[in-house]
């Protein structure tokens, strides 16, 4: 599936002496590469974040559009878009998440309960949790991992329903050395089954398994 | 649905203590709810109950009898007693004017002994006079024949249809429907039947109390119905003036004490009410608020995961459903649990006329008591909900970061 951004920009209310507002992104082209891992990197503030929400549906662009394949998928009702982002993105969004009353295993399979598909990924989610090196955590509540270990179920719960695009915000920001090669292997493995992979990320160990990286710069994609 | 209930389900379950709080929360709403309900309408609808069958404008008792068998304290409190208007002061009755209509009661107390059923307030009524017992016993459709009683709607009687008041039996003709009053446990019959029970008492475990008494002629109490244009109060009055051993009063005038007093609880117990349902309202919707914004975070998960608006909103109003019904059930449970016996104690402290309301009142109390606090715990983690979903996931995920 293509995924592609044609002249997206958002802005933001940021109340200041000269303006209200402010573009965190403006105009931005970008089309992801599929069978490819993708890497944006960039200083904090300069939009990455911004950038991959709006790629994901999570935010809707102040302009532009977002297409998969010809859709434009903020042209869809919320129904419509969530399904799409449930049945072709697999995201691991920044930051610690998990639902606090599930297992971890609950919490993998979660993208699959909810469209009524529970039994049929069930052993998937027992193999994703056994290749990042949680499998022994299956019964445990979320509300009692670690950071690292609540990472690698975002990144077990983002690749359950095997996804065709990949939007990863710092999928190794709370990993060690070791378990950042589990997770970029699986990810790269992905990648070589066809799914178009984007990271944004501040871990220079990421950028080996990049097949292109971009910098972002206020609010501008560049090759370094 | 299956997502949305098991989501629910799980939540309620593997947070005790959270599901615990917000239960309390909500049982104390349904509770405060119906039970103080339940009590302002039982005072409200004893007031009611006495005022229809008090019937006359003037009540005449002897001074010996205040506080003690009277009929404003059978009325009121089921008191009591054997006491008698002196043959004089009835005599002298006749002379007052202004007077339309009057009827005479003999009272006789049965004993709490073997030779009577129960310990009840007998009252002779005569059928040619009477103007305010004769309208409660037409509506029953019974021929009260010598013999016949009458009985109150709190009084049991055995299969065999009789009651027996000094070694004899009696008829139990009809039964009276419940009044909230003392005159539940009480027992009405004719002159005639009640000199022959007198007789009996007198032979057997009364002789003491009914020494000198002649039950044909002596009298417990007068009723009597004012002509138009004279003034009750006034009347009432008059009598205490011109007439020694005698206590007349308006019914306008015990009413109002009744009122009164009723008024006062009954604001009490409204007061108590209001304040404890506003309370537990603002601390549902509080927690119930505040228990959906600490989910913020689980919510973008969702979204992230291919939720719908719907998809979350549907767990979080069957979540808040599921722990409105058990809290608002468990208050219920509760209330209908104590409401009885207390009752009874403010009853029987305060002296004021009960009356249970209803079963159509009290189901619509109980429904109440069920429905409001689940539509107000519902909506107030929905409106929550919809509230925080309305905002871009991305947003969301950027304030949890």
């Amino acid at each position: 599936m293509k995924l592609k951004a044609e002249k997206i920009g958002r802005m933001y209310f940021r109340s200041s002496r000269h303006t209200n507002f402010f573009y965190a992104i403006e105009s931005l082209d970008f089309e992801l590469k599929e069978g490819c891992i993708t890497a944006v990197t960039g200083r904090s503030g300069s939009g990455k974040t911004t950038f991959i929400n709006m790629l994901s549906g999570l935010l809707i662009p102040s302009d532009g559009r977002v297409l998969l394949d010809d859709t434009d998928i903020y042209a869809l009702t919320d129904k419509e878009r969530s399904s799409i982002r449930n049945r072709h993105f697999g995201i691991i969004p920044q930051g610690q998440t998990g639902l606090q009353s599930l297992t971890v295993l609950e919490n993998v399979m979660l993208p699959a309960t909810m469209y009524g598909k529970a039994k049929e990924k069930k052993e998937k989610a027992e193999l994703l949790l056994e290749k990042l090196g949680i499998d022994d955590l299956r019964e445990v509540y979320s509300n009692e991992l670690s950071g690292g270990e609540l990472r690698r179920m975002s990144v077990a719960r983002a690749l359950i329903n095997e996804p065709e695009i990949i939007i990863a915000d710092e999928p190794t920001g709370d990993l060690d050395a070791d378990t950042t090669v589990l997770v970029m292997e699986l990810l790269k493995s992905r990648a070589e089954e066809g799914a178009s992979v984007l990271i944004v990320t501040h871990d220079k160990d990421v950028l080996p398994y990049s097949d292109i990286v971009y910098t972002m710069e206020k609010g501008t994609l560049k090759k370094p | 649905m299956k997502f949305s209930i098991g989501i629910a389900i799980k939540n309620i379950i593997r947070r005790p203590v959270r599901t615990a709080l917000m239960c309390i929360i909500v049982f104390i709403l349904s509770f405060s709810a119906l039970f103080g309900g339940y009590l302002i309408i039982s005072l409200q609808n004893g007031l009611g109950g006495y005022r229809a069958r008090l019937g006359a404008d003037i009540i005449v008792v002897p001074s010996a009898a205040q506080g003690h068998g009277t009929v404003d304290n059978v009325l009121l409190q089921g008191i009591t007693g054997n006491y008698y208007i002196p043959g004089s002061s009835l005599e002298k009755l006749e002379g007052i004017k202004g007077i339309e209509k009057k009827t005479s009661q003999f009272y006789l107390t049965s004993a709490k002994a073997s030779c009577c059923s129960s310990r009840v307030q007998i009252i002779g009524f005569d059928p040619e006079t009477d103007f305010t017992v004769m309208p409660w016993i037409k509506s029953l459709n019974v021929d009260m024949a010598d013999g016949d009683i009458i009985i109150g709607a709190d009084i049991a009687y055995p299969a065999d249809g009789s009651l027996r008041f000094y070694g004899e039996s009696y008829h139990v003709a009809g039964q009276l429907e419940k009044t909230g009053t003392g005159l539940d446990n009480a027992v009405f019959t004719n002159r005639s039947t009640i000199k022959k029970m007198a007789k009996s008492a007198a032979d057997t475990i009364e002789r003491e109390a009914l020494k000198g008494i002649d039950p044909g002629k002596a009298v417990s109490c007068v009723l009597i119905k004012v002509k138009d244009g004279y003034d009750p109060q006034a009347l009432a009055d008059d009598i205490n003036i011109y007439i020694s051993k005698v206590r007349a009063s308006s019914s306008a005038s015990m009413i109002g004490s009744v009122a009164e007093g009723l008024e006062n609880v009954s604001g009490v117990i409204s007061i108590i009410t209001i304040g404890m349902c506003i309370i537990a309202v603002v601390l549902i919707v509080a927690v119930f608020t505040l228990m959906i914004n600490n989910r913020k975070k689980e919510f973008a998960v969702m979204r992230v995961a291919g939720a719908s608006r719907k998809m979350i909103i549907y767990p979080v109003a069957a979540e808040a459903a599921f722990i409105s019904i058990i809290g608002s059930l468990s208050g219920i449970m509760v209330s209908l649990l104590f409401v009885s016996p207390l009752s009874e104690s403010i009853r029987s402290r305060f002296s004021l006329p009960f009356l249970q309301p209803d079963i159509c009142t009290f189901s619509i109390l109980v429904l109440g008591a069920l429905i409001v606090p689940v539509l107000i715990g519902v909506l107030s983690a929905v409106i929550s909900a919809l509230r925080i979903t309305g905002n871009e996931t991305g947003l969301l995920l950027r304030e949890d970061a």
